[in-house]
């Protein structure tokens, strides 16, 4: 049978394990409870503050969007369930969502793969990828991406912390999308397995 | 439509938020149907979530945490979602592990999350409630929404480069607006008596397109003024407060437009 990790994500935040869990805190915030949510908000917003600015640069557009995430954890707190998943897992997928789709919003329309695209996004790939080495702080993180090939991880990197999508990852890396996707995939099932995901 | 082989093999991509819209909207029912691939889709969603977490944190301003709470006093919440005839059925069979009942209610259809979506809109707007009120307070509004509208153009392009000296910087623009905006980040605070500038050059020269300072995390964002010409590269030098009619040091940064 699947499992999935179990690591106290509170410890990560606050360096201690506190008596009140996220968890119990979203529970409680979604009973309507203002003062949980505010404590909630001060254990996790550096954490999604963090990922969003990472993701839009951006830093007025960075906390727009901080806001709406923590409205919609708000709103929806009621349809979390901790059996399915820690707080700060809920939260952080939330996040990436949202803060690439702040990247996207305004790009529905364009044909992202024109040949514009690839001629304009492949000189700043080696700059990207730099920054984004520097950006990953966990150390565990960090050795478990050096048993990637250097293509998946690249692609998993500019996905998840550049924000670009498969065409975007496809032009500055110069391979096919279908070869993007395939290295997606096998390098998020690397690292799932590198860090424990799955026992 | 995406071939179906291909269509499994997007998971990685569906939970880096890689995907376009319609694609998602294919994958996503594909995962519905396979038992399989949503157990596959929560693993990665969860290694996904780890990436999150080697992100370094940064601390919002306290500003944004009176805007936030001050909005939630003034938003209700979502009902609890009724007991559908998914879980019920989970609730008497019991035949899934943890992992698969996760992925299940985790990925429930397009149709639902929009049915979610619209019930939400439609109480906020039923009460009254204008969630965007608290946004509107936010500074730097002005840069926000113009840089938002370079977003919105058609031929919208973001392109990201390092700073001589640490920090970088990304710049996005419009052609077709003529516009351009800076989002630098990590840049070096200058002393008193400097400012950074902004510069247009083409074959001409270089032409000024004004002056930034930077916060205390090197961050900042800026709309440069005058018109962007096709092509244009653009440049930041460190130049006398008030900034200079042309650069008189080595730019830091350098972006391309062509």
């Amino acid at each position: 049978m699947l499992r999935t990790v179990t690591r106290n994500y509170d410890d990560d935040v606050d360096g201690i394990t506190p008596a009140v869990t996220s968890e119990d805190l979203l529970g409680r915030v979604a009973l309507g409870d203002q003062a949980a949510f505010a404590q909630l908000y001060d254990r996790t917003a550096s954490r999604v503050f963090g990922l969003v600015k990472r993701l839009l640069r951006d830093h007025a557009q960075s906390e727009e969007v901080t806001q709406e995430i923590f409205l919609e954890i708000w709103q929806n707190a009621t349809r979390y369930e901790p059996a399915k998943g820690g707080a700060i897992s809920w939260m952080l997928t939330m996040t990436h969502r949202r803060a690439v789709d702040r990247i996207r919003a305004s790009q529905a329309s364009r044909d992202r793969d024109t040949r514009i695209g690839i001629r304009d996004f492949a000189p700043e790939f080696d700059s990207v990828a730099e920054n984004v080495e520097i950006q990953i702080e966990s150390e565990r993180v960090k050795e478990a991406m050096k048993r990637l090939t250097e293509l998946q991880r690249q692609a998993v990197q500019l996905a998840y912390f550049g924000g670009y999508s498969h065409s975007e990852v496809s032009a500055m890396l110069k391979v096919p999308i279908g070869t993007v996707k395939t290295r997606l995939r096998d390098g998020m099932i690397r690292l799932r397995d590198e860090l424990g995901v799955v026992s | 439509m995406t071939p179906r082989d291909e269509l499994q093999a997007s998971t990685g991509a569906y939970v880096l938020n890689a995907l376009s819209d319609a694609e998602r909207t294919d994958v996503e029912r594909e995962i519905a149907g396979s038992e399989q691939l949503r157990a596959e889709a929560t693993e990665l969603a969860d290694t996904a979530v780890e990436l999150g977490l080697s992100v370094a944190p940064v601390e919002p301003p306290a500003s944004l945490r009176d805007s936030i709470l001050a909005a939630v006093a003034a938003t209700p919440q979502l009902p609890a979602p009724p007991l559908g005839p998914d879980e019920s059925e989970h609730e008497l069979a019991r035949p899934a592990g943890p992992a698969e009942l996760k992925a299940r209610s985790r990925w429930r259809t397009p149709l639902a999350r929009l049915g979610a979506v619209a019930a939400a809109i439609a109480l906020i707007v039923s009460l009254g409630f204008t969630v965007r009120a608290g946004l509107q307070a936010q500074t730097d509004m002005t840069t926000a929404s113009q840089i938002n509208q370079i977003q919105a153009a058609d031929d919208y392009q973001r392109l990201t480069v390092d700073a001589t000296g640490g920090g970088s910087a990304t710049l996005v623009w419009s052609v077709s607006l003529q516009q351009s905006a800076l989002l630098v980040d990590g840049l070096k605070g200058l002393p008193a008596g400097s400012t950074y500038e902004l510069w247009y050059i083409d074959s001409d020269g270089a032409t000024p397109a004004g002056t930034f300072d930077v916060g205390d995390g090197g961050d900042h964002s800026v709309v440069l003024a005058g018109d962007m010409g096709l092509g244009d590269t653009v440049g930041v030098t460190v130049e006398p407060a008030g900034g200079s009619t042309r650069p008189t040091t080595d730019p830091i940064i350098l972006v391309q437009t062509a």
